[in-house]
């Protein structure tokens, strides 16, 4: 109790003196009493610093020149160009979309293209591109350019394509360029009323070991105000083969459908219990 | 000159200095969506108002309705009250109309700034009288260098005016609950011991409450606040078994403070708002089930695109970790920890101040937990919280320069006042440095930055935070659209505001807007699209009307794309 109140008075000059189990709490409390105003000191250091790191960490159009002279250079026709994250699209657009065509962009996948090109800031990387063996990687001052090589799927028959000469029923479907989760997909689109599907057919369509498809809700705002999924169902030769509800947060939702190759009629049904329901699809029958 | 006078004056210059830095920061922030329509309703109200004062002219129903009525949503903006907008309308008319002494956007403007440099002042004074003069200017500065507020406080809208109407009658309300009208408001002591008369005229938190009701529909949740921290007083003064036996006794706590919000404050709306001299209690009804009933407006959080409910509970919380400089937040944290300890120890004044201010911190951003009140606007719904925060940041930063003060002074043998001017100099300048670097760095697309814990406006790219809203960043591209041959142009979300752009010699003649959607992309020559997500479709038309994915121009934020601007192929 005498130390305790000698601690008060005079904390530090008598210190020495005093027993270590006394001693080293007060020196702790007092060492732990300048640790808040280290903190904010420390805290307000790395923000100023952070601050102005992180307002020059995106490279500038310089690197995105350079990177684009490197794709030009060895640029082929067929080649798919990406870029990531996501939100660099329009820098990644700017300088090379003259190379990439709004059936590229608006892609069903990527799986039909031999060589993708992924041009990336920030370590990010394409959906696009996950798997793939690179073949060729280069910085460009921040920017990563990377070529991807692989043997493309070989498709048999997309039925955008052929549209034309399908046969509809229910209600007209239309090739578009839609907005299905945030992204562009050229699709074809049919927007059945409540309990009048929309048949769309295609005859004698050439079939090898699949039919992939997509399928998805166009238009952000109908998705917002009708909350109610819609349905594509896919028969082959009369015979109901997949199902697909697509919802409206699901975006673009993959399916594929084993087939027997040769050619047979091809069914796509497009329902839903609601209005305005922009069903969107698109299939390719692959080898 | 007395020490009080001279606190006093240092608030008042604090906030001049705020008025000045607001003024100057609006000069190159663009047009808000919604500004144009509140600058053409209130130009519309002042009018109303003025022919009233100078002729007597207007008071009928028809004329009433057509300028403040017509169905929410309308041209009259009925769905918002008036205060701001008449305000606005005034301040156009005097500055422009008459005197010419600031173009027509900025005396729109005016007002809103002047309103935030109120805020400083009564932030300043409360501070002042309950924790001291570094506290109160540490919690001036932080208010002043948070850069989201910054931003809107100075825009023609109510977002940066309800943070203030809320806080006046939080300050109000404080001050009417005091007995002897004493500046600590701890006079009367413990309440227990005292008497429960309270002022005898307390008509400020009335004609306050008012103020706000008429200012934004967000101050329906006062009396939240006010009523939680209103019961929890008059528990300690009479005790729980008094109030339970009688749950009227409540109101004779402090019952003309009860009178004056209840009387006054809709008294106050009634009177500045034309609209329900017609029918108060139908255009009440029609004001708020709007809000009620309010679309939810696309907004991205965390990479994903929100615009139904259930929305994620930790909107408020991120958005704000995300929207604050991360030193105010850090000080916050010891501010609020002082205040809890405090609490614990039962070393709290009288009134309870810090439960108030955490009671309006929680009232303001608390609906936002719910995961059912519309998030689009982020941090601008739950503005109010602000205050709280700034000044738990001045108390805790000033409560570590202190702390650390005494180990000098145990450690180095230094002298008292030498160790804490030194540690609160050290301190207080590391705070301003690094907030000010934030907002700095948010200029002028302070609704697309994001602080450094989420990597600045890259990082909250990153993330998946939402890159903007309201359109202003088409003003980047106009000096960009000013080179290219004339013609008419698809201006996307910054529609609204084109022939803004045009009256202030923004953007040269020759560049009409086109129209909107798909007949406006058809017609014309250059296209904008301002990012969001959810504005990815108009990239998408664009492409199909022009033939190409490529942009001519992309306007970036520390490299992330804000508007790009396509030019449709010859």
């Amino acid at each position: 109790m005498v130390v305790s109140t000698a601690l008060a008075i005079e904390p530090h000059r008598h210190s020495a003196a005093l027993p270590s189990s006394v001693r080293w709490p007060s020196r702790l409390r007092s060492t732990l009493g300048v640790l808040p105003a280290l903190l904010v000191v420390g805290v307000a250091l790395w923000e100023t610093c952070a601050t102005h790191v992180d307002a020059s960490s995106v490279p500038a159009d310089e690197a995105w020149d350079r990177a684009s002279q490197l794709v030009r250079a060895q640029f082929r026709p067929g080649d798919l160009i990406v870029f990531a994250p996501d939100w660099i699209d329009p820098v990644g657009r700017l300088h090379l979309g003259d190379l990439m065509t709004i059936d590229d962009a608006a892609r069903m996948d990527a799986a039909r293209y031999g060589r993708i090109w992924e041009l990336s800031i920030r370590g990010a990387h394409a959906a696009d591109t996950a798997g793939l063996p690179t073949t060729s990687t280069v910085d460009a001052e921040g920017v990563t350019v990377k070529l991807f090589q692989r043997t493309p799927v070989t498709v048999l028959a997309d039925i955008r394509a052929l549209l034309s000469g399908a046969s509809t029923d229910g209600g007209p479907a239309k090739l578009e360029l839609a907005e299905v989760g945030f992204a562009p997909h050229r699709c074809i689109q049919a927007t059945p009323a409540p309990g009048h599907p929309i048949r769309v057919t295609f005859p004698s369509l050439p079939l090898g070991g699949s039919l992939v498809g997509y399928v998805g809700l166009a238009d952000v705002f109908t998705r917002r105000d009708i909350r109610a999924p819609g349905s594509l169902e896919v028969d082959i030769a009369h015979r109901k083969v997949a199902i697909v509800h697509p919802g409206v947060d699901d975006g673009w939702v993959r399916f594929e459908i084993k087939t027997q190759p040769g050619s047979a009629d091809v069914t796509f049904i497009a329902s839903a219990d609601a209005a305005q329901r922009q069903i969107c699809f698109a299939a390719e029958a692959r080898q | 000159m007395k020490l009080r006078v001279k606190q006093r004056a240092l608030g008042w210059a604090l906030a001049a200095i705020a008025f000045a830095c607001t003024m100057c920061n609006q000069r190159s922030v663009g047009i808000a969506r919604d500004e144009t329509v509140y600058m053409s309703a209130g130009a519309h109200y002042a009018d109303w108002w003025l022919r009233l004062a100078t002729s007597g002219v207007g008071i009928d129903g028809k004329t009433i309705t057509s300028t403040f009525g017509g169905a929410p949503g309308g041209a009259s903006n009925s769905e918002h009250p008036p205060l701001m907008k008449t305000a606005d309308g005034l301040s156009h008319w005097l500055l422009a109309d008459k005197l010419g002494v600031v173009d027509e956007l900025t005396a729109f403007r005016v007002p809103t700034a002047l309103a935030h440099a109120a805020l400083v002042v009564m932030v300043y004074t409360m501070t002042l009288e309950l924790w001291g003069l570094a506290e109160a200017v540490l919690a001036v500065l932080c208010l002043l260098l948070l850069p989201r507020a910054l931003f809107h406080a100075g825009l023609a809208a109510f977002d940066a005016p309800i943070m203030t109407m809320w806080f006046a009658t939080i300050y109000a309300y404080w001050r009417c609950l005091d007995r002897t009208a004493s500046p600590s408001g701890d006079a009367a002591g413990p309440g227990r011991a005292r008497g429960a008369a309270g002022r005898k005229w307390p008509w400020q938190v009335g004609v306050a409450f008012g103020l706000a009701l008429a200012t934004k529909h967000n101050a329906v949740l006062l009396p939240v606040a006010l009523g939680a921290h209103y019961s929890v007083l008059a528990v300690r003064h009479y005790g729980w078994r008094p109030l339970l036996a009688a749950p009227l006794g409540l109101f004779a706590y402090r019952g003309r403070v009860v009178l004056s919000l209840v009387l006054l404050g809709p008294l106050v709306l009634v009177v500045l708002w034309p609209w329900l001299w017609l029918d108060p209690i139908g255009h009440v009804a029609d004001w708020l089930s709007f809000h009620f009933k309010h679309v939810h407006y696309n907004y991205e959080y965390l990479g994903e695109n929100w615009n139904a409910p259930r929305f994620p509970w930790h909107v408020a919380l991120v958005t704000t970790l995300f929207t604050v400089p991360v030193v105010t937040l850090v000080a916050a944290a010891l501010g609020a920890g002082v205040w809890i300890a405090a609490g614990w120890r039962r070393a709290t004044l009288d009134r309870l101040p810090t439960l108030l201010l955490g009671l309006s911190a929680a009232a303001s951003i608390g609906p936002f937990f719910l995961g059912s009140t519309p998030i689009f606007g982020a941090e601008k719904h739950w503005m109010p919280a602000l205050p709280t925060i700034c000044i738990a940041a001045g108390v805790g930063a000033v409560w570590a320069a202190r702390r650390a003060s005494q180990f000098a002074i145990a450690r180095w043998h230094v002298s008292e006042p030498l160790a804490r001017i030194t540690a609160l100099g050290v301190v207080s300048i590391a705070i301003v440095v690094a907030a000010g670097t934030e907002t700095l760095a948010s200029r002028p697309y302070a609704l697309s930055w994001y602080n450094a814990a989420a990597g600045g406006v890259p990082g909250g790219a990153d993330l998946g935070m939402n890159r903007q809203f309201w359109g202003v960043a088409a003003r980047g591209v106009l000096p960009f659209i000013a080179t290219q041959p004339p013609g008419p142009v698809y201006s996307h979300d910054a529609s609204p505001a084109w022939g803004w752009y045009k009256k202030l010699g923004l953007l040269p003649a020759g560049y009409p807007d086109s129209g909107n959607e798909v007949a406006g992309i058809e017609r014309s020559k250059l296209a904008l699209v301002i990012h969001e997500l959810h504005f990815n479709r108009h990239d998408y038309l664009i492409w199909k009307s022009y033939g190409t994915v490529q942009p001519a121009f992309v306007l970036r934020f520390d490299g992330v794309p804000i508007v790009s601007v396509y030019e449709r192929p010859k």
